[in-house]
């Protein structure tokens, strides 16, 4: 069987330059036959995409999709330096 | 007179968002004097991602200059970008500098993408294979372009605008072992050597908003997933009331 790590590197590259994706930021952890994805992305499609990208590379691994989407909210008062 | 810096990087905007953010910048004017973008301004850096670039952010009432980042490299057409950019009044550093009048204050802009390495005690250096000196040297050349520009600059104000980070305080947040992609204290260091007020990068996405050069220099990392907010805004009269 593959070792854990290396099928989370192989997702994490995959994520980064599949031309669906290009996404740098995302942590993947596998344990057993679970496959985990944490971090922030931008809308709700991008999120599903993410997981549909790291299905593909790791087949038969259960996909946990704990990718939160960021509300970008209005900008605050100035900070004054 | 107040002069009110509106940054953000990394909005990595790409065809099937068009328009979402523009929405954001509505009355930019009134909370800002200028807006500074540091780069990561698209996904995958294509010429269709930097016509929505172009669309979001063009013909606002205040100036804007943007860096390109890593991102808008992918494609091989950073040139075209920039072109395509600039074709709408965005002003685009590479490596240079430009001076932007607001309210009677000169504010001069210095910067470009930047580029990784690490940070000192822990970084690479120019010795061993020639794929590792080019990584090297191109932070070099980057940064002596920098204090060559800063040097030659003639402003009331300095702000220095990049996409990689000059320090590793706004890191914070990122796994250690990346930090040399992230960015190189090569940069802190040819800044800190010429003076600046304010330094704003991005591309440390799980990084830290506030941090400082060796020398003292505020360094704000204006990624927009770090901000979770439009853009920040950093006031440099502070004590003449913003
Ligand atoms: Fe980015
Ligand atoms: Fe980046």
């Amino acid at each position: 069987m593959e070792a854990p790590q290396y099928v989370a590197a192989r997702v994490q590259g995959a994520l980064a330059e599949d031309d669906r994706t290009h996404e740098l930021g995302i942590r993947v952890d596998v344990r057993g036959d679970q496959l985990f994805l944490r971090g922030q992305v931008g809308c709700l499609e991008r999120r599903a995409l993410i997981a549909d990208v790291a299905a593909e590379a790791a087949p038969g691994l259960t996909i946990h999709n704990e990718l939160s989407v960021v509300d970008v909210r209005e900008p605050e008062e100035e900070e004054k330096l | 007179m107040s002069l009110r810096i509106a940054a953000v990087g990394d909005v990595h905007l790409g065809v099937d968002v068009g328009g979402r953010y523009r929405s954001h910048l509505n009355g930019i004017e009134e909370k800002a004097d200028v807006l500074l973008l540091a780069g990561d301004l698209t996904r995958h850096g294509t010429l269709e991602e930097g016509e929505v670039v172009v669309n979001e952010f063009r013909d606002l009432p205040i100036p804007v200059v943007a860096v390109l980042g890593n991102h808008d490299h992918h494609s091989d057409k950073p040139a075209e970008i920039a072109a395509m950019l600039r074709d709408a009044g965005i002003m685009v550093l590479h490596d240079d500098s430009v001076v932007v009048e607001v309210n009677g204050t000169r504010l001069g802009v210095v910067g470009g993408k930047g580029f990784g390495g690490g940070f000192a005690g822990k970084c690479a250096s120019e010795f061993g294979e020639p794929e590792i000196k080019a990584f090297v040297n191109h932070t070099k050349r980057i940064a002596d372009r920098w204090r060559v520009a800063l040097k030659e600059l003639d402003a009331d104000k300095r702000v220095v605008l990049s996409h990689y980070s000059p320090v590793n305080d706004t890191l914070a947040g990122e796994p250690p072992e990346i930090y040399p992609f992230l960015g190189s204290y090569l940069l802190a260091e040819a800044i800190d050597a010429e003076g600046a007020d304010l330094i704003l990068h991005g591309h440390a996405h799980m990084g830290t908003e506030k941090g400082l050069t060796s020398a003292g220099i505020r360094v704000r990392n204006v990624a927009l997933p770090v901000l979770g907010r439009a853009y920040g805004v950093y006031c440099l009269n502070g004590d003449e009331g913003c």
